[in-house]
């Protein structure tokens, strides 16, 4: 999986197959085979996304038909100045790093767990992966249900343990009670990558370290991490993506509170595109998302690069 | 646009047309999607009812209109999300009333209650109507009769006042008899329960006193609040009396139930329902369910006052007919929004076990059948109500937010700052003035469609 | 070893798996307790589900999945059209994903990587942004409130992603399985269908399967590019959000009936997920 991170760098690709490049066009094989899914995904991304960079510049128009009225740099003078905005993405630092960093935890973890058990472990991993087949509107309204004071089963219990508060309705808690739906949800699928990674680590390999006197967790920070470091950025990006992404939870749950506590980015930009219909505004936060999440990407591959 | 045929029947006028009902899960949209028969065989036309979350609906329906045709003809016209920043792009619908070719309105335009035609009906000009009013919910004081009734002596002997709920209680009264409640009753947790979640119920709940005490968001607002305006001018949240409401209500909360915080109306609703709460202000056509969990302890009546008037939160919608909607569907979006405002559906909608919502018409209330039902035993529940939402309709009492386009923005502001402010981290004072710098910025951007 | 080493190291064998059953147990309830509650829920009536203190005794009854499947909103089509676009949208974005996959590993374009980021950086799009432009596009092209339409909406975040994907398990097969099969006398063709491909099944089922999971959770999109006649599960879950309440035992219903076909999927294919992502458990180099 070394390649994968090598397709987020820049260094030179390594020749497969002998073939010289030519310089001429002319659909090589491998062209044609990537010519569908490439036309169809270039029809798909670049006029949205080059619309989105005019709107960002421009007030938007929508009854009649979309208008565009060019006001320069507004937008992004606004965004860059709203602190509102840079409370949001501290708040969604907060987020990411607490998601991720549990979800690749505990997912990793639960990889290995997994990958000890020989008999059962399909079906394990089939009972391991049901919270991602859920779908996060429906996660987000099942953890209200969750938490709820009158009725809650986790508020009962944390009460019987002593717990007075309400989970949904001071800060700290809430963004923990968002945090920890988030990670229900998705370690899942951490975990079936990882676990994926770790049946393609050569069992001669692990033999020979054993043979060498290696123990459990020697052999695994040398032998097997190494291995599937390429497979654990894979799985860190993809989740990276959609960190950013989603909202749903949150909107279901606590709506950003409370005192915006959870309002993170993403739910600001809904809120002013379909709340305020600000949608030139919208889209300069939507563009800075983006930004943050290709820096995101390229930042982790360039450490784990390093490092490899 | 078919033509209407000598002696042919005017409901059957657009007969083999389909027509979409965009519309959120409210209670007469239940009750009419359970019982649509009437309407196809009347007409002809089939209809196809959209439910959907209400920003849901509002993200549908700004990109709908946007797209130049109508997918939605008959859409639900939220007075404040819809109807505000979007009434260009529904149809004026005396293109329709009292016009030759099409059905008359019975009872006319006069048959609505006036207060709720204004608000849920038009926008910034006296004369274009462009929605029937469809549904009214309104808050109003909901609480436990039967633990007043047991404990109004001691009540009164303790707190100096007659505790009976009523426009002539005082906030400050409300505040002192939830107190009580959490010293000396054990069998609700709390006295009361309020709409704390950072969510527009928070901005609903929190209106209630701001009216009471007179203030209110900006300069006439029961004016911007009736018909409503493009640009509404300084917001008025620094006043002393905002301040003033704004601090009982920081107060309110901190006796209420700790779990406010996270409830809106439907927390609220179902902390009442499961006896953890003696009383709380909510929209009133939770009475159905009230009577279903806990049958003839709950009674009704209009929300305190304070020094300035007694102020009960409306928070009624229209329906109306997308302007984009041309020929056949047009005419037949009509047929759809003067049936579904009319005398017998409302009525068949109060009735219904589906549904439950309570009518907009006065014609309806006036029904004997709909008189004895505010008694009990009754056969429609919401109408326990009545008493209470008839005062709160007048035009001194109702509670009227602001129309504007850019309401939205605002509300975001408010219910944010008031968030902060029951969390601690601000005092009434500087959260009054923060929301109010902030509506500012917001109205001076301006609003563009 | 000695006998003494021969049974700490037994001993010790036995307490470390010990330890693993009792982490995976601890796992197995953290991921099961919500949706066992969220499955006891649909079987309540609204007074035990609403109830004060958690019911764990109770009356089942039929009625939530009754009434989600009786009146006006009957959630059927809804079932339907989340099954027919997830699936439709998971398999093309895998049939294209996987030739689009491995033309990009094998070729040997100069901006070959820069091309290969372009691919993931479109499903870094920010949602409610892109919206807009692309309900535009699709409206003209007559695409809302279409099966297609929907299928073509799954397809902006689970193409990129199928080809991404896919790229990087073509990139671990070794060049000389390929070489030596064109050596043989295969086409380039015959060398990608029969020989290399059948080595990244696991991988194959991977991203099929969480192209079907993006594709079924989706509500954002779904509430944007579906109409009247396309509606799907996400949406019927969010509209029990209503000005009078949550009906709670409809939407644990709603949850219970999301999850099952989905179990079903995930219980099909479950042989292929656990087998490697990699050749070296199949050459055992």
């Amino acid at each position: 999986m070394s390649t994968a991170v090598r397709a987020a760098s820049t260094s030179p690709p390594t020749s497969k197959v002998p073939e010289p490049s030519r310089s001429r066009f002319r659909l090589t094989f491998p062209g044609a085979l990537m010519a569908p899914g490439i036309s169809i995904l270039a029809l798909l991304s670049i006029i949205p996304f080059l619309t989105l960079i005019v709107m960002s510049f421009s007030r938007v128009r929508l009854l009649g038909g979309l208008q565009l009225d060019w006001v320069g740099l507004d937008n992004w003078t606004r965004v860059l100045q709203d602190m509102d905005m840079w409370a949001s993405w501290w708040r969604t630092a907060i987020y990411l790093v607490a998601t991720l960093g549990l979800e690749m935890l505990l997912g990793v973890g639960i990889a290995l767990l997994l990958h000890r058990v020989v008999r059962g472990r399909g079906l394990l991993l089939s009972l391991v992966l049901l919270p991602m087949f859920v779908a996060p509107v429906i996660v987000g309204l099942l953890g209200r249900y969750l938490t709820d004071s009158t009725f809650g089963l986790y508020s009962w219990a944390l009460g019987k343990l002593g717990y007075e508060g309400d989970i949904l309705g001071g800060s700290a808690s809430a963004l923990t009670a968002v945090i920890l739906m988030d990670v229900w949800e998705w370690t899942p699928l951490i975990a079936m990558i990882t676990l994926a990674g770790l049946t393609g680590v050569s069992p001669s390999v692990l033999e020979a370290a054993s043979l060498d006197g290696a123990g459990y967790w020697q052999t695994l920070r040398h032998v097997v991490f190494p291995s599937i470091t390429g497979i654990l950025l894979v799985a860190f990006l993809i989740r990276a993506m959609d960190a950013v992404r989603y909202y749903d939870i949150i909107t279901v749950t606590t709506n950003g509170g409370p005192a915006d506590a959870t309002k993170t980015v993403p739910i600001r930009l809904f809120e002013t595109a379909f709340r305020f219909f600000d949608l030139g505004y919208a889209a300069a936060i939507g563009l800075m998302m983006l930004v943050v999440t290709i820096l995101i990407s390229k930042g982790f591959v360039a450490v784990l690069q390093r490092k490899v | 646009m078919p033509k209407l045929g000598a002696g042919e029947d005017v409901w059957r006028r657009f007969a083999g047309t389909r027509i979409n009902f965009i519309s959120e899960n409210t209670a007469p949209t239940a009750a009419i999607a359970a019982n649509l028969a009437p309407f196809e065989k009347l007409t002809g036309i089939k209809v196809n009812i959209v439910n959907l979350e209400l920003s849901a609906l509002v993200q549908r329906v700004a990109l709908d209109m946007a797209s130049g045709d109508a997918q939605y003809q008959v859409i639900y016209a939220d007075p404040y999300q819809v109807l505000a920043p979007y009434s260009k792009g529904l149809a004026d619908l005396r293109e329709f009333i009292g016009k030759d070719g099409y059905p008359e309105l019975e009872g006319g335009l006069d048959d609505f209650i006036e207060t709720q035609l204004k608000a849920a009906g038009q926008f910034a000009a006296e004369e274009p109507v462009y929605a029937l009013p469809y549904d009214c919910p309104t808050m109003i004081w909901q609480y436990r009769a039967d633990l007043f009734e047991k404990y109004r002596e001691p009540m009164e002997q303790d707190l100096g006042f007659d505790p009976t709920p009523g426009a002539e209680r005082t906030w400050d009264e409300y505040y002192e008899i939830a107190r009580w409640f959490n010293e000396n009753v054990n069998e609700v947790a709390y006295g009361t329960g309020q709409q704390a979640k950072q969510h527009d119920s928070l901005m609903c709940d929190f209106s209630n006193l701001l009216w009471s005490y007179g203030g209110d968001y900006f300069e006439n607002g029961q004016e911007l609040g009736l018909l409503g305006v493009e640009e509404p001018g300084a917001c008025q949240l620094g006043s002393d009396e905002a301040v003033a409401a704004a601090t009982l209500y920081d107060k309110l909360v901190k006796v209420a139930h700790p779990a406010s915080a996270t409830w809106d109306w439907d927390g609220v609703g179902a902390a009442l329902r499961a006896g953890e709460i003696a009383m709380c202000p909510n929209w009133h056509e939770f009475a159905a369910s009230n009577e279903t969990s806990l049958p003839g302890k709950v009674d009704y009546a209009p929300l305190p006052r304070g020094p300035a008037r007694s102020s009960d939160h409306y928070g009624g919608c229209g329906i109306g007919i997308a302007d984009n909607a041309k020929g056949a569907v047009r005419g037949a979006a009509w047929l759809f929004v003067n049936w579904a405002t009319s005398p017998e559906v409302q009525l068949s909608n109060l009735k219904s076990k589906a549904g439950g919502g309570t009518p907009t018409r006065t014609s309806v209330y006036d029904r004997a059948e709909v008189k004895e039902a505010e008694q009990r035993p009754t056969e429609l529940p919401n109408m326990l109500t009545g008493p209470a939402v008839r005062t709160a309709w007048q035009p001194d009492n109702i509670g009227l937010r602001p129309k504007i386009p850019m309401w939205n923005a605002c509300d975001t502001a408010i219910f944010t700052g008031l968030s902060k402010m029951i969390a601690g981290q601000d005092d009434a004072e500087s959260t009054m003035a923060d929301i109010a710098e902030r509506i500012d910025g917001i109205v001076e951007r301006g609003w563009v469609a | 070893m000695s006998v003494s080493e021969t049974q700490t190291t037994t001993r010790q064998k036995r307490s470390s798996q010990l330890m693993v059953w009792l982490l995976i147990a601890i796992a197995m309830l953290w991921t099961l307790v919500p949706l066992a509650w969220m499955l006891a829920g649909s079987f309540k009536s609204s007074a035990d589900v609403t109830a004060s203190d958690p019911q764990f005794v109770f009356d089942p009854t039929l009625d939530n999945y009754r009434n989600l499947f009786t009146g006006a909103n009957d959630l059927t089509p809804y079932l339907w059209h989340s099954l027919v676009a997830s699936s439709l949208a998971a398999v093309l974005s895998l049939v294209l994903g996987t030739l689009a996959g491995y033309g990009l590993s094998k070729s040997t374009m100069r901006r070959k990587d820069d091309l290969s980021f372009w691919v993931i950086s479109t499903r870094m799009a920010p949602i409610a942004a892109v919206i807009v432009p692309l309900f535009l596009m699709f409206r003209v092209a007559g695409l809302i409130d279409t099966l297609p339409g929907l299928v073509l909406a799954y397809m902006t975040f689970n193409l990129p992603f199928a080809i991404w994907l896919m790229t990087a398990f073509f990139d671990d097969v070794p060049p000389s399985i390929e070489e030596s099969a064109l050596v043989a006398g295969c086409t380039r063709w015959q060398a990608f269908w029969h020989v290399v491909l059948p080595l990244t099944k696991a991988g194959l089922v991977t991203t099929g399967v969480l192209c079907l999971v993006f594709a079924w959770n989706d509500y954002a999109f779904a509430t944007v590019f579906a109409g009247p006649s396309s509606q799907t599960l996400p949406i019927a879950a969010s509209q029990l959000v209503t000005q009078t309440g949550i009906d709670w035992g409809q939407l644990t219903a709603i949850g219970t009936i999301v999850v099952l076909p989905m179990i079903f999927a995930g219980l099909a294919v479950r042989k292929w997920l656990v087998t490697g992502l990699t050749l070296g458990a199949v050459t055992g180099e």
